[in-house]
This record gives C-alpha cells, structure tokens and sequence, in this order.
C-alpha cells in the first residue's frame, strides 16, 4: 500500500463530549472528528453499561478509548488489509471498523480485557513498519497463523458483517415485518433437492 | 403504596406462575396485591424490535452485565444479580442461578417453546421405579393446556400423530407454524432415514389471526421480548387483563423475605424489603400465592422461621428445597457442504424453530442404558449475523479480501446447532438450603445449592452427541470445534438450562410433598405455590408451559375456595 489515507474517527458528538468529560484531555476540533491524548495511567477500569441499559436506542459504550492515534491508524490498515473494498462493498474503515475495535479493546469486561494487550501489542508493532513494510508485514502475519491477526480478523469479520452493509454483503436479507412466513421459495427447494440426492437422502 | 386496602390475595412473582395466578384470580373477582422483586417493565417502549447488532455496545456480544447479549430481554439479572448473591456448597458440581429483576420475569426473554408434558411424565415412578409420580394424571392436566393454548396463543398445529408421550393437543388449541425453513427440510431427511419423526414445534407465537392479539411478524428474535405482544409474555399476555379488571394492584421492587402467621398458624401476609429504598413492609391478604420462581420461592419459606416452623414455613419434614432439578443439555454444530451457496432467502422465521424432534426412544431403554429421553431443538438458516459470524469458516483458514467475501457468502447459513434438552431423575445430591453465614444487602440468608448429577444424565448426555454427530455425518456435514463425547465433562452445569424446577414439590400426602395437587401446603391452607417449585419430574419438555396450566388449575381452587368462605 503505497497511499495511506489517515483514519479519522467516526463517533458522534454526543459520544465527543461524553470523552471530553470522562478524559479531560481530549478537544473537540469539528463535526465528528475528536483529537485527544492519551489515557492518564493509574486509573481503575471504566465501568460497563450496568445491568439495565436502554435497549430499543442503546446509547454508545461509554468506557472511554484506549487507542492512539498510531494505534488506530494501524487498525484502519488492517482492516482494510482484510476487507477492503469491493464492488459496491465499503472497505472496513469506511464502516469505523477501527473505532470499534477501539471501543472493543476498552471495554471494562473480561474478554475484551483479555484482547487487550493482544491486540494493542500487535498494532503498536504494526504502527511503527513504515508504510512501505506494512503490506509485506501483514501478509506475513496473515500466512504464519498469528494469534494477534487471527483474533483481529475475527472482530473485523464479525463488526463489518453486523451492519447493514456487511447484510448486504454476505446476503442476508431479514429483519423485515413481514404479513406471512411463506417459507422457502421453489427455487430454493429445488437447490436442496439437488443436494440431498447427492447425499442419497 | 396500597398497602392498606383489603387485599384477598398477595402473589409473590409476576412471571409464568404469578402471572396466571393474577390473571384467574382478579377475574374471579379477588383483589389481588402483586409483589415483583424487579422493576416496572414496559414491553412496548423497551423492547429493542428490528435493532441490529452494529447500533448495539460491543455488536451486542453477551457481557457480565448483559449475559445473554446486550438486547436480550432480561433487566438487572442473570448468573449473578448485584446485592443478591447465592452460594454453591463446597464439594458440589457446578450450579448457577439465572434471575431477572422485571415485571413479568423470565417470561419476557425465554425460548417460547410450549410442549405439553405427556402420560408418562406425570407417573415416572409407576413406569420404571426411578423418581416419583404426581398427585395428578396427564388427563386431569389436559382441559387446563387446552385453555392455556388457546389464551397464551401456540403454535405447531398439525394431523395427530399418536406419539409417545408427545400429546397431540386438541383441534383448535393450536395455530399453524410457519413453514419449515432450508435447513429444517434438510434436517429432516436425515431423521426420516433414521427412522426418527420430526414434527412442527409448539412455540408460544401468535402465527395466525387471533382475537385481541398481534400477529408476529416473522422478524425480531423473541429473547428481546416483543412489544406488539405477538408472542407470549406474562408483561403482555396476562397482567393487561389482570389490571383491566381493576382487581390488580402491582408493587415493583419489593423483594420478599418471609411469609408472616397469625395466631391461628394460618398465613396473614407477607414481608418485603423495598429494593430501592431499603424500607421493610408487611402486607397482609386472606391468602398468600408463592410464586418467586423455584429458588427464590423455596428461599422464601426456608426464612420465614417460628416456633411451630423453627426449621423454615411447610418444612417440617425437611422437604422444602429438595427434589431440585434442571433439564439436562448440550449441543453440537455442524457445517454441511450442502447448504452452501442457496438462493438468498429470509429465515428469520417465527421466533421459535418451527420444526423439532421429540424423543423417539420410548421403548429402547433398556439398550440404551439410560432411562429418560431428550427432544432435539435445532438452529439454522440465514440468520442476522453477529461478532460470532467468523465461525462458519475452518479454524486454520486465514484468506482476505475478496476470497475472504467469497467464502462467508458462501458458508453463510450453512451451519446448523443441534440442542438436546433432556430429563433429569431427581437424587438426594441436588438440593438448596439457606447459606449458614452468607446474607444479602437486607441481610436476609441466601440459598445454597448443591448439585450432582446422576449417571442416568450423564449416558443421556452422551447419547445426544452420538446422535448429533450420526446425523451431521449423514448430511454430509463435519462437527464445528472440538466435540466432546464423554457425557459426565459434556453436561450442562446444574441450573444452566434454566428450567430449575421442584423445591416445594406437590404430592398425595404431607410425608412425602409440600404440596397437594393445588399447590396449597398442607401444613398452612391458605398458602399456595403456583411456580415451577411444585413440579415432581422435569420432563425433556419445557416446564413453562405446564407451570401456567398448573397455575391456572390452583388458582381456580384457590378461587374457589375464596367463594366458599373456606380459606
């Protein structure tokens, strides 16, 4: 990848000024663009979402983000390494897969607090090849098997393929009121008909 | 707070029992006080319908605070509920302890499947010598499911069948099931080559037109509760009616503790420690209905201590807590080839699977070498994605990019999950009492449990995933993740199901039960359990369903009693 476009995180206002308050050290600098330093150390662990969230307009998660700019702009690449984008499919940082990521390795909660380390380690080391070795660093991480880049994979996948764009992506087409269920149409009981005489069934 | 007027009734829990308890008795005239440890819950604005998992913290993953997922309907609960804690005695399996904090409790997430427990699982006892029989039949239970269908609003209509212990329920108890979907006409053949029925399941979803309800609208996982009330929900199905009497009065966040005596030995009322506020009250009724779920039910007799019950109320001779059981279960998924690369198709479906297998092993026992079965619910299709979504592919398989697009579109509904649901014989290992030093934020002693199961589980357990691997294998499909086949480390933890049933068991004398067949204690007659303590089996099948039939069959004596001056 020769060209690197910087990331720029995707959050809301309201979730802006919600850091402002909990980080003190961040600045609001426009619409949807937040630039703040880093995490004061020391601190205890930021509280969940508690037992009794709102459900039907969740608010955002309000734990405040652990990524440096550095760290996130790692997470952007490769992201972008695994999904970039394809036809009419936007790549992952078009969806903020990387603001997700963020919040995901701050959560207060024991798996994400088990990511952490795994994650941030790898992008931290990710962020300083220059952009001229990430390519070649990624694929590397990619054909050895890499812990960090299977499990960073695993929540690009699983983050890209929940929103509307990754439904239409992989074909998913529900979540729709409907009058009836009128089950499987012909065509795709002829496609199985195929398979299950192939399996003798 | 209403605590001054004349009450006729106090139920303890606004869930499957306290629900119907409220529901019959408020109609029956009698006014009712309604006690929920949770908060008010209003399924109409709180119910997260149509949100998807990207607008969700964390895409909506199962955390510590919401273990079920972040939109699944259960408020301030789980495995561990904050200021309530509950103990596993030392030396015990696993148990663990799912407890919301809502009106309507567990009704507003659970699974709605809706099986009529059949002839044999009222007489376990008669039929082998294993555990013990009700004080009632299948046939005295029958005319009550009839009613609860046709209120609660079922679905799985179909030609009888004349099954085992699988009763057909009468015409127009039943609404038809949507269509079996792709992977469920996969399913099946499989079953049909093993000589195994499949037939539709009974799900508590409105799939018809049906007077005064919605229709589902074949969208929406149910576990987030429904706010057009299209499936059953106490919140929704039964206290609407209750209040529209006006007979219903409901106080939330009261959390209680005791059954209060008049001098006579006969109940006067109850006690209760506001959850909020931390204040203590007690209110007083002709009658007194426990319905806090089997734990908490049994925690609550257990406290409530005099010097004619010094060992905890009914429990004289030392019953109340005893006979606990839970469903015995696990699962196995399956990738199959065959499934791979359908027609795009929507099978968000009816909520419920729309197929299932009952046990079809009635008479093989014997070679089995287990003596109770299991019914099979099965999972698939095209499904919303979650962060879980990754799994389709295999485990060594790194591609990205296009390739990587190409093989989720491809795999995608490809998988299927196999879930056993099975019987568990009651043993004397499995059981609650109060924790000797351990107390709530009140200081009200909390439950201990101990748990063991049995090896009539545990061959059970292992026979559910033979059968799952024999069927994936014949639809040409390979098992997802490392399976394990030893059924005692395969199990389920004891509570994991969620179906934790018979601590204040019914039966045909004082010696050997709490309870008559109408959930009234024989040692106090005008205190009733109308929750799943009573249950003396734990069938394969759900109990919520037949906790509702048994609670609207108690509250019609119960009623009946009240009209005759006799409580």
């Amino acid at each position: 990848m020769s060209e690197e476009a910087p990331y720029v995180r995707k959050i809301d206002r309201r979730t802006a000024l919600t850091w402002i308050g909990v980080v003190g050290a961040a600045t609001a600098v426009g619409a949807g663009v937040v630039v703040y330093g880093p995490k004061i150390g020391g601190e205890p662990e930021a509280k969940g979402y508690g037992t009794d969230p709102k459900l039907a307009k969740p608010e955002k998660a309000p734990w405040p983000r652990l990524l440096s700019d550095e760290e996130l702009q790692a997470a952007s690449v490769l992201s972008d390494f695994i999904l970039p984008a394809s036809g009419g499919a936007p790549a992952a940082s078009a969806l903020g897969i990387p603001d997700f990521i963020d919040e995901w390795v701050s959560a207060p909660y024991p798996d994400q607090l088990k990511d952490r380390p795994l994650i941030r380690d790898g992008l931290k080391a990710l962020a300083k090849k220059s952009t001229a070795e990430r390519t070649a660093a990624m694929t590397a991480l990619r054909t050895s098997g890499d812990a960090f880049f299977k499990r960073f994979r695993h929540l690009t996948i699983g983050a890209y393929y929940t929103t509307e764009e990754g439904f239409k992506d992989i074909g998913y087409i529900g979540n729709i009121a409907r009058e009836v269920d009128e089950g499987p149409s012909e065509a795709v009981k002829a496609a199985l008909d195929v398979q299950l005489k192939k399996l003798g069934l | 707070m209403a605590a001054a007027e004349p009450f006729d009734v106090i139920i303890v829990g606004s869930g499957a029992g306290g629900g119907m308890s409220a529901y019959h008795l408020t109609r029956s005239g009698l006014k009712v006080l309604m006690l929920e440890a949770g908060r008010n819950y209003d399924p109409v604005t709180e119910t997260p319908m149509f949100n998807i998992n990207a607008e969700a913290p964390l895409r909506g993953v199962g955390t510590p605070d919401k273990p079920f997922g972040f939109y699944d309907a259960t408020v301030d609960g789980g495995w561990q509920v904050p200021n309530e804690p509950y103990t596993v005695a030392e030396g015990s399996e696993p148990f663990t302890w799912w407890r919301p904090r809502m009106l309507g409790g567990r009704t507003n997430h659970w699974g709605r499947i809706s099986l009529r427990f059949g002839p044999l699982d009222f007489k376990p006892r008669s039929r082998d010598g294993l555990g013990d029989d009700w004080p009632i039949t299948y046939d005295d239970l029958a005319p009550w499911y009839d009613k609860t269908e046709k209120l609660i609003g079922v679905s799985g209509a179909a030609p009888p069948r004349n099954l085992t212990n699988t009763p057909d329920s009468p015409d127009g108890c039943l609404m038809k099931s949507a269509p079996p979907r792709a992977f469920e006409l996969f399913y099946a053949r499989a079953f049909d080559a093993m000589g195994i029925p499949v037939v539709p399941m009974h799900g508590a979803v409105v799939t018809e037109k049906m007077e005064g309800r919605n229709t589902c609208l074949f969208a929406t996982p149910c576990g987030r509760g429904c706010s057009i009330g299209a499936n059953f929900q106490s919140t929704t199905v039964l206290i609407p009616p209750a209040m529209a009497t006006k007979n219903l009065t409901v106080v939330t966040n009261a959390l209680v503790y005791q059954v209060d005596l008049d001098k006579g030995g006969k109940a006067k009322g109850v006690s209760y420690v506001d959850r909020v506020t931390g204040e203590h009250h007690s209110v007083t009724a002709q009658a007194v209905v426990l319905a806090a779920g089997s734990g908490e039910t049994a925690r609550i007799l257990l406290n409530s201590k005099s010097t004619a019950f010094p060992n905890g109320l009914c429990n004289t001779h030392g019953m109340v807590g005893r006979y606990l059981m839970d469903s015995v279960g696990l699962g196995v998924d399956g990738q199959f080839p065959a499934l791979e690369g359908l027609p795009p198709t929507n099978d968000d479906g009816q909520g419920t699977q729309h197929t299932y297998v009952p046990w079809w092993g009635y008479d093989k026992h014997k070679e089995l070498g287990f003596p109770r079965g299991y019914h099979i619910e099965i999972n698939g299709g095209r499904r919303m994605p979650s962060m879980g979504l990754s799994g389709l592919l295999p485990e060594d398989e790194t591609s990205v990019g296009d390739d990587l697009r190409g093989k989720l579109r491809q795999r995608f509904g490809s998988t299927i999950g196999f879930d056993g649901r099975g019987e568990m014989i009651p043993n004397d290992d499995c059981y609650c009492e109060l924790d000797p030093t351990v107390k709530d934020k009140w200081g009200i002693p909390v439950l201990r449990f101990h748990w063991k199961w049995g090896d009539h589980e545990t061959r059970q357990a292992a026979h559910m995933v033979q059968t799952f691997l024999e069927v994936i294998d014949r639809l040409g499909g390979k098992p997802l993740g490392k399976v394990e086949t030893d059924g005692r480390k395969a199990i389920s933890k004891g509570g994991e199901m969620i179906h934790e049933v018979g601590t204040v068991r019914m039966g045909a004398s004082d010696a050997d039960s709490v309870v008559n067949q109408y959930g009234q204690t024989w040692a106090v007659p005008n205190l009733f359990v109308t929750d799943g303590a009573v249950l003396v089996s734990s069938p394969d099948k759900n109990p919520t369903l037949s906790i509702l039939a048994l609670a609207w069959r108690s509250s019609d004596h119960l009623a009946t009693l009240a009209k005759q001056g006799a409580l």
